[in-house]
């Protein structure tokens, strides 16, 4: 299948300090790739590149053969890619129908069909029973939830996830997972940042680790996990000289 | 749904029935005088309000725009004989246009660095009216020749007229409102002023919408202008620009409940009356004891009801009439 996201040589620095460094990567159309790395690694960084919030130095990054470097926040998003907030940033003082409804007027300025396509979505992730309520009341669950509903009125084709399972327990990770399994059975592109484990495992196919703005491996899940490099990354060199020496398990 | 809608709209034409029969029962020129004030600071509020209150754009420089009108319809007026009728729709284009640089800059800025730079602007314009004497009369400003009654130069004899007129511009400025509210732009203008990263991620265009909201309201508050100097007589740069005005269209909406549609007539309808007869009560025995007692009903109001008064009334309203239902929500915060 065709590319959906091509990432090429993202480079991006805050004064001294290189975020991003040479960083590609693809994403084929209609598929789940995780991007995780340790704190500080550049995944939220790379994200704002992608859709506008940064301006990368240099590189670029295609979205269905279109450059999306360059363009602000809403157009990427008009282009049909969405974006979450590590934090979720609900509009607090609006409820979760208005909400979602700002979102879904994106493609369809009309009040009457901004609702109904706001409530499906609010059914999707299951939040109609607090239509009505003020955002700033939800759980934090729920306005995780809110933020994704959001996300999916304004009709992305690419969706990115920044740490929606952070905080959540684990039957609220395996519900927001199997949430992610049917929007992905629905078509579309999805990139979670995340560092659940269980969520990753059972999400993607692929996955790019960055580190110190670098990319320092790729490939499917269980490469990745016994990648010594990955390993380094994560819990430092001499952990990787324990476990060659046969002394160190998982 | 519907018949919350029919007895909402039973009590607004009662409201506006009564409105328009008032001059019958007020006869008194002091007391149509505060009624006609009430009306136009009310009308300036809601101006500021589409800025201020949905967008959260904390201006404090509507003087600007309320001095532009002022000073276009009065230069017109007087320079060229052209009606201010005329003069106030031109004074509204010409408060457009300069919000587009003025907003160009201050828009750069977020917050209060936001706030301080509007109440600069206006400043600034004070100062460029007074010192360049030979563009509009400097310092000394200039009185509107008295044409006695003249209803195509926005003059009369009776107080009534202006009533009306004044009346006709809240209206506006309501409807405006009402319409703004209930479309996909009163959702923007909300998410944005919510939390401006987040609505762009949902594809607002945070300085486009902010740039409309300015033109729109900025094109009210000009016509304010042109009808308060009409209904004084008088024009001189501290008057058209006066930073007072600026406070009084943030502080009547903050006082009755910000962002939304009937907020600052019910902050008007407060600050207005209660500074007005505060006045003439306590004014003439110790100065200052009117402005002291202002202030501490201004104190309380923001320290009790800090979203303002409208949801007081409406609390209120709904435990007379035994209504269970959650108080109504405005439009652009609930679907």
């Amino acid at each position: 299948m065709a590319d959906a996201l091509v990432i090429r040589n993202l480079n991006k620095s805050f004064g001294g300090l290189r975020a991003v460094q040479d960083v590609s990567f693809s994403i084929p159309e209609g598929e789940t790739v995780a991007l995780i790395g340790p704190n500080g690694a550049g995944k939220t960084t790379t994200f704002s590149l992608i859709t506008g919030y940064h301006r990368a130095d240099t590189g670029s990054v295609m979205a269905f053969g279109r450059e999306l470097v360059g363009l602000e926040p809403q157009d990427v998003c008009a282009h049909g890619l969405a974006r979450t907030f590590q934090v979720a940033r609900p509009f607090g003082k609006m409820t979760v129908l208005a909400n979602v409804m700002t979102g879904a007027f994106l493609r369809d300025k009309k009040h009457d069909v901004a609702k109904r396509k706001a409530r499906e979505v609010i059914d999707f992730v299951g939040l109609s029973a607090h239509e009505h309520a003020p955002a700033r009341d939800l759980t934090t669950i729920d306005q995780r939830r809110l933020e994704l509903a959001r996300a999916l009125a304004t009709q992305p084709r690419i969706l990115l996830l920044d740490e929606v399972m952070a905080g959540l327990n684990p039957s609220e990770t395996d519900q927001a997972v199997a949430l992610i399994i049917r929007l992905k059975q629905r078509g579309l592109t999805v990139v979670v940042i995340e560092h659940v484990m269980r969520a990753i495992m059972a999400l993607a196919r692929h996955i790019v680790v960055l580190d110190h703005g670098q990319k320092i491996a790729e490939g499917n899940p269980n490469d990745v996990m016994t990648n010594p490099e990955v390993i380094r990354a994560y819990l430092g060199s001499n952990y990787v000289h324990a476990e060659a020496s046969g002394a160190g398990q998982c | 749904m519907s018949g919350k809608f029919s007895r909402k709209t039973l009590w607004l034409s009662v409201l506006f029935a009564l409105m328009l029969l008032l001059p019958q029962f007020v006869t008194s020129r002091f007391y149509m005088d505060i009624v006609i004030r009430v009306l136009l600071f009310s009308f300036i509020g809601v101006a500021w309000n589409l800025m201020g209150g949905y967008a959260k754009q904390l201006s404090l420089g509507h003087a600007a725009y309320f001095g532009l009108g002022a000073y276009t319809s009065t230069m017109l007026q007087i320079n060229y004989g052209i009606s201010p009728w005329i003069g106030m729709i031109a004074g509204g284009g010409v408060a457009m246009l300069a919000s587009l640089p003025i907003g160009a800059l201050c828009f750069r800025l977020r917050g209060p660095y936001f706030t301080i730079s509007t109440i600069a602007m206006a400043q600034v314009l004070m100062l460029l009216f007074l010192k360049f004497r030979d563009f509009a009369w400097g310092a000394e400003g200039t009185t509107i020749p008295n044409l006695g009654d003249a209803p195509w130069m926005m003059q009369f004899e009776e107080k009534a007229a202006y009533f009306y007129i004044a009346l006709a511009l809240l209206v506006v400025g309501l409807v405006v409102t009402w319409a703004v509210e209930r479309s996909w732009m009163g959702y923007y203008l909300v998410a944005l002023g919510e939390d401006e990263d987040a609505a762009q991620a949902i594809g607002v265009n945070v300085p486009k919408m902010k740039r409309h909201i300015y033109l729109i309201s900025t094109f009210l508050t000009a016509l304010a202008g042109t009808f308060y100097i009409q209904y004084i007589y008088f024009i001189d740069p501290p008057t058209a620009f006066s930073f007072n005005i600026s406070v009084e269209a943030a502080l009547v909406s903050i006082v009755g409940g910000i962002g939304t549609l009937w907020g600052p007539v019910v902050g008007t309808v407060l600050l207005e009356v209660t500074s007005t007869l505060l006045q003439s009560w306590l004014g003439g025995g110790h100065g200052g004891v009117q402005l002291t007692v202002y202030s501490l009903i201004l104190m309380a109001v923001i320290l009790w009801r800090p979203a303002g008064l409208l949801g007081l009334i409406t609390d209120v309203y709904h435990r007379i009439f035994g209504n269970k239902q959650q108080s109504e929500q405005e439009a652009a915060l609930d679907g």
